[in-house]
């Protein structure tokens, strides 16, 4: 009878952004996640018309894994 | 290496001679399998199981590890609170008696509730602060922690359980448990990794679809742990209800729903509920599926009582999900579920102008924990 246990499995390595958006214009802005971030966060001004913009999402994007 | 007798090895034996040998080998092997048969694979699974367990051990370890380090160093506990967490960690909730089913329901709410107002209270005492984010991750680390070492426990009971009495259909059903059993408290162990530090975790979708029709409105706290913004929706009035964040609450969206109607008087013509939904093994992450019924998981508590004020009331109840596995429900958000919550947003509006009629008003909550989402 075989093992059927899995063996620990191989992760991809999981980043996690944070997507600032300005409720004006739509401008989004992809950052690394920094603790203490949250949806609806106030985030940095808007580049593009200077308006604060927010924290919409939240997520986390796996990366290829690298040989 | 063939048990098998050759051909070759029944040279010069006479026909009769040769059937006789491989009658007695194959009647032979019979009883062999008849005898040891079972022993062989309860040997096979005890050494399965007993590696299994093994990880779960790490696993409850790491866990327990990880939620003392965390009231230490982002809690400031004044004191080791290692032998408090212990004795956390078997502290057990004994539920009602369901041999008079009548009330039973309320019954468990009122056992689930002193629980998890204790928790609090203890955590809080614990770590000496009331930031209410620090004191809901803690909550939920110890949650965690304790699933962890209730499954350690359970495994190892019957492994020796099994081991003891020899038990080959114990130890069998067990070993085919075992991988679900490494899977989910391997999930269990990963959602650790994302509360620490407050990121939103996968079962957040309905909090984060919610939160964009909150912003800037107005909240109220209508439940426990649980806010409400009325907002506007193409001359529909909307009651959007969540949990109330950036904590890692899942609030009583049940009572939040059944107070919206019965203590501020509003009669909703629709309900509608989005939440995390388990996908089936090939389904993709971030798919949204629709239906009807009360969209909530948990002990069945706040479902009977949504469905208990929508029957009394007469008002549909519309269920927005949102697929993915119990791995990505309790661990960081993915991409993939994160930007559901667009569409989702725009089935909310389809579903809102389909079923509700201009001057309606509507319920529409977010379940679901909204750890790192306000509102
Ligand atoms: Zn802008």
């Amino acid at each position: 009878m075989m093992s059927s246990v899995p063996s620990g499995d191989k992760k991809s390595k999981l980043l996690v952004y944070s997507v600032e958006e300005c409720p004006v214009c739509g401008q989004k802005t992809k950052r690394a996640f920094a603790v203490g971030d949250y949806v609806t966060k106030d985030g940095a001004k808007c580049t593009k018309c200077g308006n604060q913009t927010r924290v919409a999402l939240v997520y986390a994007e796996g990366t290829k894994p690298s040989g | 290496m063939s048990f098998l007798p050759s051909s070759v090895a029944l040279q010069g034996l006479t026909a009769t001679e040769s059937e006789f040998i491989y009658i007695v080998f194959f009647a032979g092997l019979f009883v062999f399998q008849f005898a040891f048969g079972t022993r062989i694979q309860v040997y096979f699974a005890l050494n399965d199981i007993g590696r299994g367990l093994g990880k779960l051990k790490v696993m409850k370890e790491k866990s327990r590890k990880e939620a003392i380090d965390y009231l230490v160093n982002v809690g400031k506990a004044p004191n080791d609170p290692s032998q408090r967490v212990d004795q956390f960690l078997d502290y057990v909730t004994i539920m009602p008696v369901g041999i008079d089913p009548n009330g039973l329901v309320n019954k468990i709410d009122h056992v689930v509730t002193t629980n998890n107002d204790r928790v609090r209270a203890e955590v809080t005492a614990l770590i000496g602060q009331n930031n209410p984010v620090t004191v809901s991750i803690s909550e939920n680390l110890l949650e965690v922690a304790t699933a962890l070492n209730m499954i350690h426990k359970i495994v190892r009971h019957y492994y020796i359980l099994g081991k003891k009495t020899n038990s080959y259909f114990t130890l069998i059903q067990l070993q085919m448990l075992m991988p679900m059993i490494i899977q989910e408290s391997d999930a269990l162990l990963n959602a650790v990794d994302s509360f620490k530090v407050g990121q939103p975790v996968g079962d957040g979708i309905g909090p984060v679809s919610v939160s964009r029709l909150m912003i800037g409105k107005e909240k109220r706290v209508i439940a426990k742990d649980t806010v409400m913004a009325i907002s506007e929706y193409k001359g529909r009035k909307l009651y959007v209800v969540k949990a109330d964040g950036p904590m890692a609450y899942v609030g009583q969206p049940g009572i939040a729903i059944r107070n919206v109607i019965e203590e501020m008087g509003v009669k909703p013509s629709a309900i509608i509920m989005i939440d995390a939904a388990l996908k089936l093994e090939g389904e993709k992450t971030g798919e949204i599926a629709e239906g009807v019924g009360a969209a909530i998981g948990g002990i069945g508590v706040e479902k009977f009582q949504i469905e208990d004020v929508a029957t009394k009331n007469k008002v549909p109840l519309y269920a927005i999900l949102v697929k993915q596995s119990i791995l990505e429900a309790i661990t960081v958000m993915r991409k993939e579920i994160a930007e559901a919550s667009d569409k989702v947003v725009q089935t909310l509006q389809r579903v809102i102008e389909e079923k509700t009629k201009e001057g309606d008003d509507v319920i529409v909550a977010g379940i679901g924990n909204t750890l790192g989402v306000a509102q």
